[in-house]
């Protein structure tokens, strides 16, 4: 059997998503609808940055507080920080958070108002991703600063045994200053082993703290000439939180695979492979054109951490299996021909699916709705939508270069099985589910852009049975 | 000193902190106070040629003035230098978890320097001084030499807390800091319970901390949290250094004709075998009952305190795995208070020759 081994296996930050680390959330805070942002630090102890934006104007104040996603620290809260309310923007609120260790947190935010008081809890993972080198001019400063003290040490010490331990007036002596002279290159040189002991503790500190950096899971893709594709997850001895064998299922599935033709874009799969053995999964490609594929595997641990897994692979052409229930697949033009004006997508039965992107440019790091409507082909809303996973809809952005992955839900861009661990101050469950039979013909998604650049954003709902793909571009500021 | 344990307890029971607390202010006051008295004690002592110092000075880059006011800038400036070093740190690696940092010990390092530099400054006037002068000067150097135990106490905190106690590991550790100091202090002072009082002063400090930072509302800011603060965490009780004080005191004045090496050979293995037969019964009874109450503190923990942590469940911490290793590490502690006994009758020996 001829097989197609991963060309690429890539190690950028996916930390549940690629390359797009900030978390955001729209839900309801009691009576009040919130839009969350929460921007994790990229040193860990370190501070988080919320933003949160109220939909409607009576809300008087917001609080924020961090605290552990599950076990004994989610428990007790510390002290609640009462969030900054914008002077331009009165239903804009900011507040920084320290978030002291690494693995899964959780940030609640309690607004008050008119109509009472209402919380909500958003999953965030903590998680190294960084460290800093010195600025040229503090260590220029601080070199200085050393020196200084080791040229004073050396010479106090010189001093002590020069004049000390003579009697007031009485000038030293020759054999005092040959003495000190003797003394003071010894602790010269006693002082420079210390700096240099000094500098090797720094190192080990600094590697320590190197080895907490996050590494991504990594993933390794294979594909047979008749179709069968097999993922196999890798741990990367990262922490403890690199486990394989922990993970649990988001909206029904352990593994959300998107395919993504590359580098054209012009065609995209969601599927669900099925786990064979701890951190493998294996699954039936429905038909494909041959061509190089990126994948982005989303997983789910145990302790609410999602992972990303991400790989390029060669497929040939398979005539495949017809696709899962849950799986949706698309295609548009290449993203070298995209219209970031066009807002119309064509779904089958001539349907459409409309983004209601209003005419602000697009810009980074600014938490927004992406509003998207069915309509059928007299513009009239679909009456015939359908849960799609337990969602009103599903969205992927992904930018031209593949540097940047999100795959988003209405509620936002956390897990779903992390927000089913949350829970309010009295002990509940904070998930909002979706309860209703039959979903509006509106889906939006909370989201950020992390970057500037062309973005593809792939949008699936589900209407009369069959799930759709309504494709979108994007140009970011 | 206060500022530190304030700012220790700041840390364990509200968490969080900006630069401007009031705990960091005194801490970093001291860097400041003795970095102008000194700097001006020099700089006045350099530009007078009339200063009555002038002839009891030192000349160091040109400058003039007491030997203990060089140290004690020094230990300023360290200090200060340490200010923007741990600011980084934090940018870095994250807010400190733990004590033992590189710009934490630079700090702790310019604090010793600020004290060892007071201690030199009471030096040279004692020394040349008359006798009453002397016997005021002691006072306030073996005050001085107080707060040095508990800076270097402060040091090896992390290690010497109740649930080490029955460990060989927690003796060795107090034996490399403590008796050395002891030695040296008491030597340089030559009063017959020198150790003791600077012991006495140590405890009645700590014991200070203890009964009052308690009695100041604090709630923590940061999360995890998994004890219920609401009052600021003090130290735990004094170690009971004062009984091997007693005994180092007792025997030093039996001593004087001795051989140095015999001398500091006894007074190691008396200090290790004194804490330790006062030390582990107290640690035992600091793990029951009777102890939890205002007076031995041990109700109070950090608000970052897991519950299933030996320190919440009062359990101690078997740091050896066999007697072997235990025994081992108290045979350390023994060979390691000799030979820092030996330097601190060294240095004692040193100290009482300062004359400027």
């Amino acid at each position: 059997m001829r097989t197609f081994v991963l060309l690429l296996a890539i190690s950028s930050a996916a930390l549940g998503h690629v390359g797009s680390p900030d978390v955001f959330y729209e839900g309801n805070a009691g009576p009040y609808r919130l839009l969350v942002a929460v921007r994790p630090p990229a040193v860990i102890p370190g501070v988080a940055e919320v933003e949160v934006r109220s939909a409607s104007p009576d809300v008087r104040e917001v609080r924020v507080v961090p605290l552990r996603l599950t076990g004994p620290g989610a428990q007790f809260a510390p002290t609640p920080d009462v969030a900054r309310r914008s002077t331009d923007d009165p239903q804009f609120y900011t507040g920084s958070l320290w978030l002291m260790g690494f693995g899964a947190w959780q940030v609640r935010v309690e607004a008050d108002g008119a109509q009472g008081k209402g919380e909500l809890s958003v999953p965030v993972p903590a998680m190294a991703t960084r460290t800093s080198t010195m600025q040229k001019g503090m260590g220029a400063g601080l070199l200085a600063l050393m020196a200084v003290l080791v040229l004073g040490i050396v010479s106090i010490v010189g001093a002590s045994v020069r004049e000390a331990q003579l009697e007031p007036g009485v000038a030293a002596p020759e054999k005092n200053r040959k003495r000190a002279a003797v003394v003071m290159g010894v602790t010269f040189v006693l002082v420079c082993l210390a700096v240099y002991l000094a500098l090797k503790w720094w190192d080990a500190e600094a590697n320590a703290y190197a080895s907490n950096i996050y590494k991504p899971i990594q993933m390794t893709a294979t594909v047979a000439s008749g179709g069968g594709l097999t993922l196999n997850l890798q741990d990367t001895g990262w922490f403890r939180f690199s486990k394989l064998d922990d993970l649990v299922p988001d909206h029904g599935h352990l593994m959300h695979l998107y395919v993504i033709s590359a580098p054209a874009m012009d065609r995209v799969w969601h599927l669900h492979p099925d786990e064979t053995d701890p951190g493998a999964f294996a699954m039936n490609l429905p038909t494909i054109r041959a061509g190089r594929y990126r994948l982005y595997a989303d997983v789910v641990h145990a302790n609410g951490i999602g992972e990303t897994g991400t790989s390029e692979i060669e497929i040939p052409s398979i005539a495949g299996t017809p696709p899962g229930p849950d799986d949706a697949s698309g295609s548009s033009t290449p993203i070298t021909q995209a219209d970031f004006n066009r807002v119309v997508s064509p779904l089958s039965d001539g349907y459409r699916m409309v983004w209601e992107r209003g005419a602000t440019p697009l810009r980074t790091k600014r938490a927004e709705l992406f509003r998207f409507r069915v309509e059928d082909a007299n513009g009239k809303p679909a009456e015939d939508m359908e849960l799609y996973m337990e969602m009103a809809g599903h969205a992927a952005f992904v930018r031209d270069d593949f540097q940047v992955f999100a795959h988003v839900h209405p509620s936002g861009s956390a897990p779903m099985a992390a927000l089913m661990m949350t829970r309010d101050s009295s002990g509940k469950h904070n998930m909002q589910s979706m309860t209703m039979d039959s979903p509006p013909a509106e889906v939006s998604f909370p989201y950020g852009f992390p970057q500037p650049g062309n973005y593809r954003i792939f949008v699936q709902v589900k209407r009369a049975g069959k799930v759709e793909t309504g494709i979108f571009d994007a140009r970011v500021e | 000193m206060v500022g530190t344990h304030w700012d220790i307890s700041w840390h364990r029971s509200i968490g969080r902190d900006t630069f401007w607390t009031p705990a960091h202010i005194a801490i970093y006051m001291c860097g400041v106070l003795a970095g102008l008295s000194c700097g001006y004690l020099i700089l006045s002592t350099t530009i007078d040629g009339a200063s009555p110092l002038r002839s009891a000075a030192v000349k160091i880059w040109g400058f003039r003035g007491p030997l203990g006011a060089f140290i004690a800038a020094w230990g300023g400036i360290a200090m200060i230098t340490s200010a923007p070093f741990d600011d980084w740190w934090h940018n870095a690696y994250g807010l400190d978890v733990k004590i033992l940092s590189p710009p934490h010990v630079l700090l702790i390092t310019g604090m010793v320097g600020v004290q060892f530099g007071a201690l030199v400054l009471i030096l040279g006037q004692m020394n040349r001084g008359t006798a009453q002068a002397r016997a005021k000067l002691e006072w306030l150097f073996l005050y001085v030499g107080a707060m040095i135990v508990v800076c270097l106490m402060i040091l090896i905190f992390e290690y010497a807390v109740r649930v080490y106690m029955h460990s060989g590991f927690f003796y060795r550790v107090v034996s490399i800091t403590i008796p050395g100091v002891l030695a040296g202090l008491a030597r340089a002072s030559g009063r017959r319970w020198a150790a003791s009082i600077v012991i006495g002063i140590y405890s009645l400090f700590i014991i200070g901390c203890l009964w009052i930072l308690p009695l100041f509302a604090a709630t923590p800011k940061l999360g995890p949290v998994y004890q219920h603060v609401t009052h600021f965490v003090p130290p735990e009780f004094p170690l009971l250094l004062i009984a091997s004080a007693l005994a180092l005191d007792w025997l030093w004045q039996r001593t004087a004709a001795w051989r140095p090496w015999l001398e500091a050979a006894v007074s190691g293995l008396v200090f290790v075998v004194v804490l330790a037969v006062v030390q582990w019964p107290f640690a035992s009874f600091l793990m029951s009952e009777a102890s939890r109450n205002w007076v031995f503190g041990t109700i109070y923990f950090d608000y970052n305190l897991h519950p299933n942590s030996h320190y919440a469940r009062y359990l101690f911490a078997p740091l050896e795995k066999t007697a072997t290793q235990f025994w081992s590490e108290m045979a350390f502690a023994v060979v390691a208070a000799i030979l820092t006994t030996r330097l601190g009758m060294g240095w004692g020996n040193w100290m009482r020759r300062i004359r400027r």
